[in-house]
């Protein structure tokens, strides 16, 4: 049981002397990438639909483009973790 | 041409597009008034009602050499056919192929047409209007088809095409006996077995893919009813397995012997076949009054409704673009059941029972 109580305080403690595979900044910046190519896969369905959507009709230029766009607030919601990490 | 397909077949295709553009020129088919108002119409009126609508550049284009109905019916053929080759030119990879199944129709209606113009000694102008340019087979290849002299050069022309393996050995029994026969239904035979042919098996019935293989599968069904069905109702003694087309899952060639000279039985089959509940009420409709051309007009409503129904649950598949074609299909008919009808001089309620409107 003592034993037992040593190894987990020496785990613990060299968890917590080593350095962290991924610092901070670079999985924060993983996190973003991340986003923004799942963004990009979003967008590459949305905006071939919306494309054939202008070509029968002009007027839904603006509303197609809106939805084109819209899966790139992933990759804003993604640059709030940069700045938490900060 | 078929090797483009065997490679196209494995890649994934355009969905996104492709169902976008099609639900576009779903909505802007003609509805329910559109159909109010043109019953009402004479054939000028409707000429003039077509020219402000998506019919406006074939009614501009052919109105210099048809007028009245005739220019409505090839404006109608015209559209028709510019749609459909753009659905082919919009696809790719397995959605190409799907749909290039379906619409390998044309081609064989418009094989046989050319077969049927050269047998009757037609003019090549008087076979290309005739011609529907909406299948696999180029205009080009469709123009030397009009051109040629002979059956036999046709049947030349159409070497590397799905025709060529079933149109060898009929034009033998067409030179043996003289008669067209042989070659229409080599032609149909040629369409129905590249229907079905590679259409993955394992697909499951609740995919989009099985879902479009049971349709296929119902159009060969339904194929084989119509046929049975007009033998029953002529009472003409011909083998009926003659026509049998392979793929359905309604009827097997022995069946089909059996039940041919009964049409209670027929119903009663198809009653209790898969297709019951659908074909419900077109099965009354055929109890009930005595035209084919009603349990027909049911049946395309059906699948209309049946499609319509699939392009919703499954909407970047290939049923939003079968919807649209089936839709397209019936417009058609309808708008010539409707000039044709006005040109007979039809009381409008009759003409309106004539259409297949959901």
């Amino acid at each position: 049981m003592t034993g037992l109580a040593t190894l987990a305080s020496v785990v613990l403690q060299e968890g917590t002397n080593a350095a962290p595979a991924i610092p901070p900044l670079a999985a924060a910046a993983l996190a973003v990438g991340l986003a923004a190519f799942g963004a990009g896969y979003a967008e590459r369905g949305i905006g071939a639909a919306a494309v054939g959507a202008i070509a029968e009709d002009d007027s839904m230029f603006g509303r197609g483009l809106i939805l084109t766009v819209l899966p790139e607030t992933l990759v804003i919601l993604a640059l709030v973790v940069v700045f938490l990490t900060l | 041409m078929s090797l483009r397909i065997d490679e196209q077949a494995y890649e994934a295709g355009n969905y996104e597009y492709v169902t976008a553009r099609v639900r576009s020129r779903r909505a802007s088919l003609f509805d329910d008034d559109d159909y109010r108002k043109l019953v009402r119409m004479g054939p000028g009126e409707i000429a003039r009602f077509m020219e402000e609508t998506e019919y406006e550049t074939e009614m501009n284009a052919l109105g210099a050499r048809h007028s009245g109905v005739d220019l409505v019916e090839f404006a109608l053929n015209r559209n028709l056919a510019k749609h459909f080759e753009d659905l082919l030119r919009f696809a790719e990879g397995r959605l190409y192929d799907l749909i290039a199944r379906y619409l390998r129709k044309f081609d064989a209606w418009n094989v046989k047409t050319v077969f049927r113009g050269i047998y009757s000694g037609a003019t090549p102008e008087e076979i290309e209007t005739d011609l529907i340019e909406a299948g696999e087979l180029s205009g080009e290849r469709l123009d030397r088809l009009a051109a040629a002299e002979s059956i036999e050069d046709a049947v030349e022309l159409l070497s590397g095409t799905i025709f060529e393996d079933e149109l060898g050995p009929a034009l033998e029994d067409y030179q043996d006996v003289g008669l067209l026969v042989p070659l229409e239904n080599a032609t149909d035979r040629a369409f129905y077995s590249t229907l079905l042919a590679g259409m993955p098996d394992t697909a499951e019935g609740d995919s989009p893919i099985g879902l479009y293989r049971e349709f296929l599968q119902a159009e060969i069904d339904f194929r084989n009813l119509r046929n049975v069905l007009r033998l029953a109702r002529s009472g003409a003694d011909m083998d009926p397995t003659a026509y049998y087309i392979e793929g359905g899952r309604l009827f097997d060639e022995g069946q089909l012997r059996q039940l041919a000279t009964n049409e209670e039985q027929i119903v009663e089959a198809v009653r209790t076949s898969p297709y019951g509940d659908d074909l419900e009420d077109a099965l009354l409709v055929l109890e009930e009054a005595d035209s084919l051309i009603e349990f027909e007009h049911a049946i395309q409503a059906a699948l209309l409704e049946y499609s319509d129904t699939m392009s919703n649950r499954y909407p970047l598949s290939v049923c939003p673009v079968l919807a649209y074609i089936l839709a397209k299909e019936r417009e058609v008919d309808n708008v010539r059941a409707i000039a044709r009808g006005r040109e007979a001089n039809l009381d409008p309620d009759e003409i309106e029972r004539e259409l297949v409107i959901l």
